[in-house]
């Protein structure tokens, strides 16, 4: 084994973290604060990676990083390990969130109905550069119905399963301390799907979109349908000293199924679930949990392959090592391809 | 032991205190504070609570993630306060344990607040719930 050594570097590390965070500037309460109001879906995407819930927390990550994902969520992961574990909230159900959009592609008349909610789905994409000119854009707001939405919306999934199109496969109840968890745990295969459905609600969208993408593009098994897409908020349930089970507050959640027809004869489901709003991953994760089952080997959406390569931190943190010093290896590899040259009889010169 | 001298629906009045605005609850609290008598600090931290969900398909539970929360216990003379809300606001946590515990001593003022803010919850939310109608869509197919 052989080191290298860098002089003088002390300094220039020092100068470089300098002129790293001298992009940035000053980072006060405002700007935090501001981070947090003006760019929700990106602060949700950044606490769902993390994997802990805390907008001001994660507003502040994306200051401090410059807008760098990865590096906010190294952040948000590595401050989460500073924090006692309190308490295991109960676990949400579906038909008890407090529901802001849920809509399905696959049945258009599903009980509670299709509820766009907060989305662009229908909308034009048109940039307003007239902000730039000093026009504020200011969007016009909503006209709200006369009547209230029902805050909670039932389960698509559930309907099914009493009609008998997808197969009721109900799970033995497990107390919350025995819920498995990745980050205690390692993750091992085939996977609990405790653990697989963890790894996804905490995975890079833009790897789970990658490969879910190849899925759906025909590199998968299964082609998806939503079956349901829902931006919700869910309780924290906790308990009182006293046993009274009471909620610490709401936090966004997001969780789709998507759909395809069996070789059963019945509809499979692949479901996937993430802290904040995030329509994309939801849907790419779920479509990549219903392409698992079966998959070969080495495949884009079979599960080993899905579950390391989208781990957000250990993916980043692993390409970029490859920037830092390798010149002993390296030097070991030009050695080895000399010693080949070397070898090699000299080739004959072809005349002219 | 905890005190046990609660009603059967402190689960939802705890709800409502957790979810109470920041800038009142502490003022409320603030108030009370003074006619609870001698107060020890039990607990003031912040920490995670892991929220499960439960998988639509399987119905596997399931870690969502963690959740950062504050949370407050304190005795106040033979009652109990606990508070633990999302975030960390120390001191609103605290707030909620100290209208907890002045709830458990009897102050008629506690319940008032709870009502007060349930009201502008219910409504909060009902605004809200009025805007998600809104953009109800019948689908059709041609």
């Amino acid at each position: 084994m052989a080191y290298v050594a860098t002089r003088g570097g002390e300094r220039a590390i020092e100068q470089a973290e300098r002129l790293y965070r001298q992009e940035m500037g000053q980072i006060t309460a405002d700007r935090v604060a501001g981070l947090r109001h003006a760019l929700p879906l990106l602060v949700d995407r950044v606490m769902g990676e993390a994997s802990l819930y805390d907008p001001d927390l994660a507003a502040l990550a994306l200051a401090q990083s410059g807008g760098d994902l990865y590096e906010a969520v190294l952040l948000l992961r590595a401050w989460r390990t500073t924090q006692p574990r309190i308490a295991i909230a109960a676990p949400v159900r579906l038909e008890e969130l407090f529901t802001h959009r849920r809509i399905s592609a696959a049945f258009k008349d599903i009980p509670g109905g299709q509820i766009l909610g907060p989305t662009l789905d229908y909308a034009h994409r048109l940039l307003a550069t007239e902000v730039l000119e000093g026009t504020p854009f200011t969007p016009p707001p909503v006209d709200p119905a006369a009547h209230p939405a029902p805050a909670h919306q039932p389960s698509l999934a559930a309907w099914q399963k009493a009609e008998g199109l997808v197969a009721d496969r109900p799970s033995a109840p497990i107390a919350p301390d025995d819920i498995p968890d990745v980050t205690r745990e390692p993750l091992l295969f085939p996977a609990a799907r405790a653990h697989t459905l963890q790894s996804l609600a905490r995975a890079d969208t833009g790897g789970v979109l990658a490969l879910g993408y190849a899925a759906m593009r025909g590199y998968g098994n299964a082609h998806p349908t939503v079956n349901e897409l829902r931006l919700a908020e869910a309780e924290v349930m906790v308990r009182h000293p006293s046993g009274a089970s009471f909620s610490a507050g709401r936090v966004k959640v997001s969780q789709a199924e998507v759909t395809s027809k069996g070789k059963s004869g019945l509809l499979e489901l692949g479901f996937c679930a993430t802290f904040g709003w995030n329509e994309v991953k939801v849907i790419a994760g779920a479509t990549l949990d219903l392409n698992a089952p079966g998959a070969e080997k080495g495949s884009a959406v079979e599960e080993e392959f899905v579950l390391y390569h989208t781990e957000p931190v250990e993916a980043s943190g692993f390409c970029i090592h490859f920037k830092l010093p390798h010149y002993v290896t390296f030097q070991s590899s030009l050695d080895a391809l000399r010693g080949a040259k070397a070898a090699q009889p000299a080739t004959e010169e072809v005349p002219a | 032991m905890f005190d046990r001298r609660h009603s059967e629906n402190h689960g939802p009045l705890l709800t409502i205190l957790a979810r109470a605005d920041a800038a009142r609850i502490k003022a409320v609290a603030e108030a009370v504070l003074p006619t609870l008598g001698t107060i020890e600090v039990v607990t003031s931290r912040t920490g995670l609570v892991m929220l499960p969900l439960r998988d639509t398909v399987q119905g596997t539970d399931f870690f969502l993630g963690e959740v950062l929360v504050a949370e407050a216990h304190l005795r106040a003379g033979d009652v109990e306060g606990y508070g633990m809300i999302t975030g960390r606001d120390l001191e609103r946590a605290m707030a909620m344990a100290v209208l907890d515990a002045a709830r458990a001593q009897g102050h008629a003022t506690v319940l008032e607040f709870i009502a007060q803010e349930a009201s502008i919850q219910h409504a909060e939310d009902e605004a809200r719930l009025r805007q998600i109608e809104a953009t109800r869509v019948e689908m059709e197919t041609f």
